[in-house]
């Protein structure tokens, strides 16, 4: 995966929305539950200061908030806390307020770290690009990341060291830039095995000598062993026993509000998130476990395989989630945007109708889709039928083109007689079926209801014309769920055919006789189950529910009976963007898994009891959370995930072959 | 809501017979010609009294179309009854019926009761399967068997109750192991459960202790 270089602001509408929210105080102030022991009137020495260092909330020079960095130690403690200055009564942002910062005095408390312990930093990653200034981000073990806090005037390098002085620090073995703090688990076991130096294994023997920690250079240039470096802290016993005194967790205090908020980290903190996680990952992502593991001072190998024993000798005790930062949810998902308006449309076209960015046009529309009025132009380009390159005139030409074949095929079976109808059963069949299921397909929306609905008859009239233009995959049932929306939306007989065309050169393989597209899909959604959840995937194991049969529905027909008609368009052109993953509609799954985990092995529901529960689950998703949620899992399994799913799995386009995409004996 | 026994039922036959037709006449005794055609499998229960004991169906409604077959199997574990639907006014469906019974029998577990159902009956002018065919095809497979409407409402609360009947003859008869549900039946624990008529009289409690 390719890392950022800058940090990109620019299209990060959260901070807009954010803005708008007007949520008084600071993120981390105001409510002194969340100062997390840090008490102002206790004796404190400021251990390290310093100014200049800035938050940029946006692209525009004019936003920054500037403001001191401090770790202040309070006892045994040491608190990190970042306060912005206040504007000068007098300065620019008094002065011009609406011409100058738009960011009041609110905003800009908005961002106030108030004192937060080190034993609840995760990591830290610095950047340190050579045209601009050094950075870190700064991940809590919550999950939660600040934004990126940039050294106007330097000093990152003796904030780390500082650090060093105060806690346990380990550099990544994955990535020298990255930073765990904390840490004593995944890395530094890892690099026990591997390397087996007497340095580490004093560290986890708990007796780390005095001199350690000056005895390795912070940062030096020659880095050994492909990288990786052990800073220890002469402390650990200390720190360990200093943890086990803290009774609550103030990551866990933090409001929904203020998570939200903090979904408005930049997408590039999210990675390092992701990126970080990932590097923990072990089997370990668990924070409660990581705990756990922190308050033993043996510092045993006790990286715990989520076992199967435990997930079914204890019927009341759910193994927790292994990804669950928060109680109420996966939070770093993005707020979803409103849907694209014409006005953002059109800035996307140039002057001959072309698509300038189509990775960004697909970007807006994951994050919020696009206003109906506007579905008939852009699923067009969603689907592939339209390309992004074309512009306006040939568009044009190419419906012109594209009607007329279609009336071609169409007239292939018009032209039947009846007499050649009763020597031809497969076209009888196939009609009968079609003829069957549109009138059972979406009536109780008004474009299809009641009796000789000229709607239900031209469903009927393009999945016949499907069966003809690709006789060997034929019709099968799903297809007029999948074809309704689209003729709802583009109202035109040739162009609604066309975009379904388009729809299942990816989703034709659902369809198959030997349904070899769906196993492979249900295959998929198991392995990323496997990855994201090892203990529901171990229940299901035991449960003998690992055929995910009871998904069967969700990926057929894209979820088309799980949510009402307009949530189930939004839903498809998030998907059809194919922006996070060309495989999204899984990690939906697994979001919907997810959320209801703690029931499904809580109640020990069986094959048949989750199967009942899960169909019943219609109706009742909320798409924008599930959605979010699904871009936090897809993003946190990163290449992991996409390497769950096998090649040419739908809706990935298939690899043609000769002899045919779906040729398949004695199919309908 | 509390019942003696439970038992699953798994609803089968060619696409457009009618098989949520009559699952929806006898849960909810309406008939509702515009609804979405089945996709997987759908749900319905109903509670029904047999021998003065509630007893709760829960009944599988499965897709019909062929392709969907290999998913359809997996629902037949575990159910003690099935009903085996065809149209009376299309001889299609009536010839698939060796192939679904196949299934059936390949799928379920052998002592799953089997009503076969000639559904339409209403539309008797357009018939395209006589009456004494389904009664022949019936008794050579060892099926129970009945016409029925589901939109006339003629004969469906018949067919699942005689089924039901039968199942629960079976129990007396001891030819279940009741606590044993992969036979499709759970004992509950609002009725008085068990064998009454049966060996030794005394009935085990919610299925814990097994014979």
């Amino acid at each position: 995966m390719h890392e950022p270089e800058f940090n990109d602001l620019s299209d990060d509408s959260d901070y807009a929305a954010s803005q708008q929210q007007g949520l008084g105080g600071s993120v981390f102030g105001g409510d002194p539950g969340m100062t997390s022991g840090f008490n102002e009137h206790e004796a404190s020495e400021v251990v390290y200061s310093k100014d200049n260092v800035t938050i940029h909330p946006t692209q525009y020079g004019s936003e920054r908030i500037s403001g001191r960095l401090r770790l202040v130690k309070q006892g045994e403690s040491v608190f990190m806390t970042w306060v912005p200055y206040k504007p000068y009564p007098d300065g620019p942002d008094h002065l011009g307020q609406s011409s100058n910062s738009g960011l009041s005095e609110k905003d800009r408390n908005l961002y106030t770290i108030a004192p937060v312990p080190l034993s609840e930093v995760c990591s830290i990653r610095r950047h340190t690009p050579t045209l601009s200034w050094p950075y870190m981000i700064v991940i809590l073990s919550s999950g939660l990341a600040f934004p990126p806090l940039y050294f106007y005037s330097g000093g990152l390098r003796e904030f780390l060291a500082t650090l060093k002085q105060h806690v346990h620090v380990v550099r990544s073995a994955d990535d020298a830039n990255v930073f765990l703090v904390n840490n004593f688990q995944d890395p530094l076991q890892r690099s026990l095995s591997s390397l087996a130096l007497p340095m580490a294994l004093s560290v986890a023997n708990g007796a780390p000598s005095e001199n350690l920690s000056s005895s390795v250079p912070l940062f030096e240039n020659s880095e050994r062993l492909n990288g990786t470096k052990y800073y220890t802290s002469p402390n650990i016993s200390e720190y360990s026993g200093r943890r086990k005194h803290k009774s609550h967790d103030p990551a866990r205090d933090l409001s929904l509000q203020v998570l939200e908020k903090f979904s408005l980290v930049t997408k590039f903190a999210r990675e390092t998130t992701s990126h970080i996680f990932r590097e923990n990952q072990g089997n370990s992502f668990d924070a409660s476990e990581k705990k756990q593991q922190k308050q033993s001072p043996a510092l045993t190998p006790t990286i715990s395989k989520p076992s199967e024993e435990q997930s079914h000798s204890n019927d009341a005790v759910v193994e927790p989630d292994p990804l669950e930062l928060d109680k109420s949810s996966l939070v770093w998902g993005k707020p979803r945007q409103p849907p694209m308006n014409f006005e953002e449309w059109a800035a996307f076209l140039d002057s001959e109708g072309r698509i300038m960015d189509s990775k960004i046009l697909r970007k807006r529309i994951f994050y919020g889709g696009v206003e109906f009025s506007l579905r008939k132009e852009v699923w067009k380009f969603l689907l592939g039928y339209h390309t992004y390159e074309s512009t306006d005139a040939e568009r044009e030409y190419l419906a012109s083109v594209k009607k007329s074949e279609y009336e071609i095929i169409k007239s292939q079976w018009q032209s039947i007689s009846p007499a050649q109808a009763k020597r031809f059963t497969k076209f009888r069949e196939r009609k009968g079926l079609i003829e069957k299921d549109v009138v059972r397909t979406d009536r109780s929306i008004s474009y299809f209801d009641g009796d000789d609905n000229p709607n239900v008859a031209l469903l009927h009239d393009i999945l016949l014309t499907y069966s003809f233009y690709n006789f060997d995959l034929g019709y099968c049932q799903g297809m007029s769920d999948l074809l309704s929306p689209i003729l709802f939306v583009m109202e035109d007989e040739s162009e609604a055919f066309w975009c379904f065309v388009a729809l299942m050169e990816r989703l034709g393989p659902n369809f198959n006789r030997d349904q070899n597209g769906m196993h492979s899909q249900l295959f998929a959604l198991s392995k990323l189950v496997e990855l994201l959840d090892a203990p529901l995937h171990n229940y299901l194991k035991q449960a003998d529910c690992l055929n995910y049969f009871f998904c069967f529905r969700w990926i057929l027909i894209q979820f088309k009976r799980e949510f009402e008609y307009e949530r189930i368009m939004r839903l498809w052109e998030v998907l059809w963007t194919h922006y996070l993953s060309e495989h999204f509609h899984l990690y939906i799954c697994v979001a919907i898994l997810k959320k209801y985990r703690n029931k499904i092995m809580g109640e020990q529901m069986d094959f048949d009891t989750l199967l009942k529960f899960i169909n019943e689950l219609s109706g009742k998703i909320d798409l924008d959370r599930i959605i979010k949620d699904a871009e936090a899992l897809c993003i946190c399994a990163g290449e992991h995930g996409a390497a769950c799913i096998p090649p040419g799995t739908p809706p990935s386009l298939p690899i043609e072959s000769d002899s045919g995409l779906y040729s398949q004996p004695d199919d309908l | 809501m509390s019942y003696a026994y439970l038992f699953k039922y798994i609803i089968i036959g060619d696409t457009g017979v009618g098989k949520s037709c009559l699952l929806l006449q006898f849960t909810d005794k309406r008939f509702q010609p515009v609804h979405d055609l089945t996709i997987g499998v759908e749900f319905g229960a109903r509670m029904i009294t047999i021998d003065n004991k509630p007893i709760k169906l829960q009944i599988w409604d499965t897709a019909g179309q062929e392709s969907f077959r290999s998913i359809t199997r997996s629902y037949y574990r575990g159910a003690a009854g099935a009903l085996l639907v065809y149209d009376i006014t299309r001889r299609e469906t009536f010839n698939h019926l060796a192939s679904w019974l196949e299934d059936a029998r390949q799928h379920a577990n052998a002592n799953m009761t089997i009503m076969l159902i000639g559904n339409k009956c209403d539309l008797a002018h357009r018939r395209a399967v006589s009456t004494e065919e389904g009664e022949q095809f019936a008794k050579e497979h060892g099926l129970i068997f009945m016409e029925a409407s589901a939109k006339t409402a003629q004969n469906v609360e018949e067919a699942f109750i005689s089924t039901a009947a039968t199942i629960y003859k079976k129990i007396q008869d001891g030819v279940f192991d009741v606590s044993n549900e992969s036979y499709g039946i759970k004992v509950g624990y609002g009725g008085i459960p068990g064998p009454s008529g049966g060996r030794d009289g005394s009935s085990s409690q919610a299925g814990g202790c097994c014979t």
